[in-house]
């Protein structure tokens, strides 16, 4: 479903020169499958995301999603995608109905289909309270959401979350997860990003260690762990983490 | 790009701004509000307004001649262009109740102690008058003048400083002896005694006031007026008394007839306030939505939800421009509307209380109108194409603003410009901006003859719409860039960046170090030529001016191109092009010279009426190229040799080459043959230079190479100079009649070509234009940023499992 492969974003700093926000990434991922990156802030998630939906370019490297190559067909791409992360943010101006409607109606939704479809979400996110609401009346969680529902409005089979718990309180983080975890027994092919070890444990069946932009280590949580002889997947990332700093130090 | 989608954002945009109560204030509430609050201040203003009162001290008032001028404490009304402007002024008098008109005590009082000082000083001021005058008299350089000047002074400072305390703003002295005198001479005029009327003198009155101070300034000129209608009521009695008829005084008499109808009146209050109101609110509509909608929404991160959304860039930017063009158009109509009726209303209003020059305001013709609505479209949607650009560059709703300023500072000067009544429409101000539409609404609100007109209204259209395309194209062109849609704040600091500069090279240029370039050399060609005007001497011969010309060239246009690239680039070589082409784009290159001259010198001859005449500088150069007095070679040298290396390495060589770092076909072309005409600096060789720009911009791009465009240039202006020095006799053999006409001997000497020439001409031309255009291979794109890999390799060591790939 997701295949990506060599994926590198080079950026001009004016500081540092040449940088390489993502370097030379590869990895695959099944329908039915959750994968999980996990890295500190900056380590290159974000942008290796935003190169899947197609907001960036790659510099070096391919990436398909569905079949559809980034770069050549970036819009049959982002129909085929649903995206989330903690920036994609909800209109001031505009209710929770509105905005999934203008989402459906922008990913080509027939009018017929469409409706139903947003009854069909708003019961079972349990929405019923943010139809009305403006975006600038709504709390953190029912924004969060709007924003689930519009990820999912034209039932994407590649969903990518880019640390969608982030700032939240625990009620909602854990309604997030729940949703993601449905998604994933729907048989859908999900990207999540997080720098939570204990989401990443729970919910992904395989995982890549990013940092500097280069993945450390990929592979499921038991065979991390076993292979690097830690306790646990907190154990692996740290010590992942250390020998890239000491080896560059 | 699909409508539906363009359509669904921009209905989402437009019922966004309409829930924003800032936007809805700016747009709709301001306007209807503004203008009918700002009629009813003014009517508040102008009825509450009333003139200071001032006052005017006469002296010696009984030495006035009946009728007086003087009436109740008050200058005579009927004395008065306007009568009702006498109540404003206070007369006070050395007569015996002549201070009875001041009913302020205290000011009585100032005024009797005032009226003592004026006895002491009277000798002073009647001195000062006879210098002023014998001073205006005097030629400047006279002997006699400066002793005068510096009596002159000391008087004019001493009584200054005196008047200035004054509780008046005018004072009137008559001589003693006036009246007697003045009675002397109407008298012997009765008895027609001539030598008693040659030798008569009558001392004159002394107005005295201060033209630096605004009060004096008013009340001196009311009296001013006053006191020459009644020296002329009193000429008219002399004239009675003499038994000749009053029209003497007039021996011109002349009535002036207006021709005016109160609706051009009107239209001519309308063609000042339309057109800039029309201009400035465009700017105001786009700009708050256009931040709103830009920098807004990167702001408040909805930005990155639509752009994984399935509509592309282009739909986006489309969706948000109608809508921002929506806003400005309704602000643009809505002001103009809400200034009209309560302009009309007011004016009536006021109009209907007394008699004003402005006349019936009625509304400007509905075909007028039409045109206001018309060119509105064009102007709206320039102006929302760049808002919507700049705050798209913004971060942030507060950058944004940073950003708009300019745009409305630039606006407003130019509709200041348009205003100007000497102002008017002409070929060059009709192609221009803001000032094309601006000029042709104000002539049209005037109701000039449609006809020359409508010679105007194709110009402004297109120049306006591909205006506004062009901005738009860069709004879109903008919200490709992910530098910009993912702006991140920079650490700024000259060093870093000069470091950067010159470590980060690249084997071509970037775009904006080619702009930089010609923004460089057209400081040079400032600074050379400013320079040049400040030593005259350099250019006095023709040789001078050629040797000039050629210094100019090298310094000014060769050198900074080569220096750049140098420094610059990690490959000069393939930066200015200095590769070895394939012979069919030399060939190309030689016969497109040849076969393009006849039809560009056609066709230049053919627009000449249309370009402004050569300055004269231009016109000693071109003498200069054609005197036998420069040597062949130097004048080679300067006017091809040097053009055709020096302009080709700036501008096919690092201009072009920065400009096709965009990666695009046409635009580094065109731009850089535009750019290759504005440094031309004469309108009909920037034109020329453009459109030979584009031709050998092809030539570059295609072959790759500078060498054909540099044979192009040189073949091309060597046979200008050819030709100059060319025998009118020469061209009666040989194989010339079949080429050329020759019409005149001498310097009425004219040569056209043959209808044949041009002909094969023009075929050989567009087959091998249509040639180039083919080859497009598009621009050769060399992996540039494949260095990544190997940099990243030297910089780790080998890596594991991914293979480098370039």
């Amino acid at each position: 479903m997701i295949q990506v492969e060599s994926l590198a974003k080079e950026f001009h700093d004016m500081k540092r020169g040449s940088v390489f926000a993502l370097d030379h990434v590869s990895f695959e991922v099944q329908p039915g499958e959750v994968f999980g990156l996990l890295g500190p802030n900056g380590a290159g998630k974000t942008t290796c995301l935003r190169i899947l939906s197609t907001v960036l370019k790659p510099t070096h490297g391919h990436a398909r999603i569905a079949g559809f190559d980034v770069v050549r067909q970036p819009q049959e791409v982002r129909s085929h995608i649903g995206f989330m992360s903690n920036n994609t943010g909800i209109y001031d101006r505009m209710t929770g109905w509105e905005m999934v409607e203008y989402y459906g109606r922008l990913y080509n939704i027939p009018e017929k289909v469409l409706q139903p479809r947003l009854e069909e979400i708003f019961e079972t996110l349990k929405m019923k309270d943010v139809r009305d609401v403006l975006g600038s009346k709504m709390s953190t969680g029912m924004k969060q959401k709007v924003s689930i529902a519009r990820t999912i409005i034209h039932d994407p089979p590649v969903l990518i979350f880019d640390e969608p718990t982030s700032g939240l309180d625990v009620l909602v983080a854990r309604a997030v997860l729940e949703t993601v975890e449905s998604l994933k027994s729907k048989g859908k092919c999900i990207i999540f990003s997080t720098h939570i070890m204990s989401e990443v444990e729970k919910l992904c069946d395989r995982i890549a260690i990013i940092h500097r932009g280069r993945i450390l280590a990929m592979g499921t949580v038991e065979e991390l762990v076993r292979i690097h002889g830690q306790a646990d997947i907190e154990d692996v990332f740290f010590k992942l983490i250390r020998d890239l700093e000491d080896s560059l130090a | 790009m699909r409508w539906k989608n363009i359509f669904l954002i921009f209905q989402r945009e437009v019922r966004d701004q309409l829930r924003d109560r800032r936007t809805l204030f700016m747009v709709a509430v301001l306007p209807l509000l503004l203008y009918p609050a700002m009629g009813i201040g003014m009517v508040q203003m102008t009825v509450t307004f009333a003139e200071q009162m001032r006052r005017v001290i006469v002296v010696g008032a009984d030495q006035l001649p009946e009728p007086s001028f003087i009436v109740d404490g008050q200058l005579t009304p009927r004395f008065f262009d306007r009568p009702e402007q006498s109540g404003n002024i206070r007369v006070l008098t050395d007569l015996k109740e002549g201070l009875q008109a001041e009913p302020n005590e205290q000011v009585r009082a100032e005024l009797t102690e005032f009226m003592k000082q004026v006895d002491s000083r009277r000798d002073r001021i009647l001195r000062l008058a006879e210098v002023q005058s014998t001073l205006d008299r005097l030629p400047p350089e006279s002997d006699l003048a400066q002793p005068m000047r510096d009596e002159e002074k000391t008087l004019r400072v001493e009584i200054e400083q005196w008047f200035s305390k004054a509780p008046a703003q005018v004072l009137i002295v008559f001589p003693r002896d006036f009246l007697v005198k003045y009675n002397e001479l109407t008298e012997s005029l009765e008895k027609m005694n001539k030598d008693e009327l040659k030798k008569a003198v009558v001392p004159r009155p002394i107005v005295l006031h201060n033209s630096a101070n605004e009060k004096s300034e008013i009340a001196y000129q009311r009296v001013r007026v006053v006191l020459k209608n009644w020296e002329s009521s009193l000429l008219d009695q002399r004239l009675e008394a003499a038994g000749l008829p009053k029209s003497l005084q007039r021996p011109v008499p002349m009535t002036p007839v207006d021709l005016a109808e109160p609706e051009q009146i009107a239209a001519n209050v309308w063609s000042k306030i339309f057109p800039a109101l029309l201009v400035i609110m465009s700017v105001t509509g786009a700009f708050y939505p256009a931040i709103d909608l830009g920098a807004g929404e990167k702001e408040r991160g909805t930005m990155e939800t639509l752009l994984i959304s399935p509509a592309t860039r282009t739909e986006i930017v489309y969706g948000k421009f109608f809508t921002v063009m929506l806003f400005s158009l309704t602000t643009a109509l809505l002001n103009l509307c809400s200034m009209g009726f309560t302009g009309q209303h007011m004016f009536s209003a006021i109009g209907a209380t007394r008699a004003n020059p402005i006349g019936d305001i009625s509304f400007p013709p509905l075909t007028s109108l039409m045109w206001v609505v018309l060119l509105a479209i064009p102007l709206a949607a320039l102006f929302s194409a760049l808002s919507l650009s700049l705050a798209m560059f913004a971060r942030s709703s507060k950058e944004g603003q940073y950003y708009l300023t300019p745009l409305l500072i630039v606006t407003m000067g130019l509709t200041m410009f348009c205003l100007n009544p000497a102002v008017e429409l002409t070929p060059y101000y009709s192609i221009l901006p803001v000032t094309g539409p601006a000029l042709l609404l104000k002539a049209l609100l005037l109701g000039t003859s449609t006809h020359s007109l409508a010679f105007y209204a194709i110009p402004v259209l297109v120049t306006s719409c591909v205006y506004s395309a062009l901005a738009l194209w860069w709004a879109t062109e903008l919200f490709q860039r992910e530098d910009i849609l993912f702006r991140e704040a920079e650490h700024i600091s000259p060093r870093l960046w000069l470091k950067h500069l010159l470590r980060d090279k690249e084997p071509t240029p970037s775009f904006a170090e080619a702009a930089f370039c010609f923004v460089l050399i057209a400081m040079l060609q400032f600074l050379f030529l400013t320079s040049m005007q400040g030593s005259p001497e350099l250019l006095d011969t023709p040789v001078k001016m050629v040797t000039v010309q050629l210094i100019y060239l090298v310094a000014t246009v060769g050198l900074p191109a080569v220096i750049m690239a140098l420094l610059l680039t990690s490959h000069a070589r393939r930066t200015l092009k200095l590769v070895w082409p394939r012979f069919s784009m030399l060939a190309t290159g030689v016969i497109l010279a040849f076969s393009l001259q006849p039809l560009v010198l056609e066709m230049m001859a053919w627009l000449d009426p249309y370009f402004p005449p050569l300055p004269p500088g231009a016109k000693h150069l071109m003498d200069a190229m054609g005197t036998e007095q420069v040597p062949l070679w130097l004048t080679f040298s300067a006017f091809a040799i040097a053009p055709a290396i020096c302009e080709e390495l700036a501008f096919r060589g690092f201009i072009l080459s920065g400009l096709q770092h965009s990666g695009r076909r046409w635009l580094p072309i065109v731009l850089s043959a535009l750019l290759f005409g504005v440094i031309h600096m004469i309108p009909k060789q920037q034109f020329n230079a453009a459109l030979l720009g584009v031709v050998i911009g092809l030539l570059a791009a295609r072959s790759g190479s500078l060498l054909p465009g540099v044979l192009f240039h040189l073949i091309f202006n060597g046979n200008q100079v050819l030709a100059m020095r060319l025998k009118p006799e020469s061209l009666e053999s040989g194989i010339w009649p079949w080429l050329v006409h020759t019409k005149g001997t001498g310097a009425d000497f004219e040569m056209s070509f043959t209808s044949g020439t041009l002909i094969v001409c023009g075929v050989v031309s567009a087959v091998l234009l249509i040639w180039l255009i083919c080859q497009d291979r598009r621009t050769h794109h060399f992996p540039d940023r494949g260095t990544g890999d190997e940099r990243r390799k030297d910089l780790l060591g080998s890596h594991d499992d991914k293979t480098p790939e370039v």
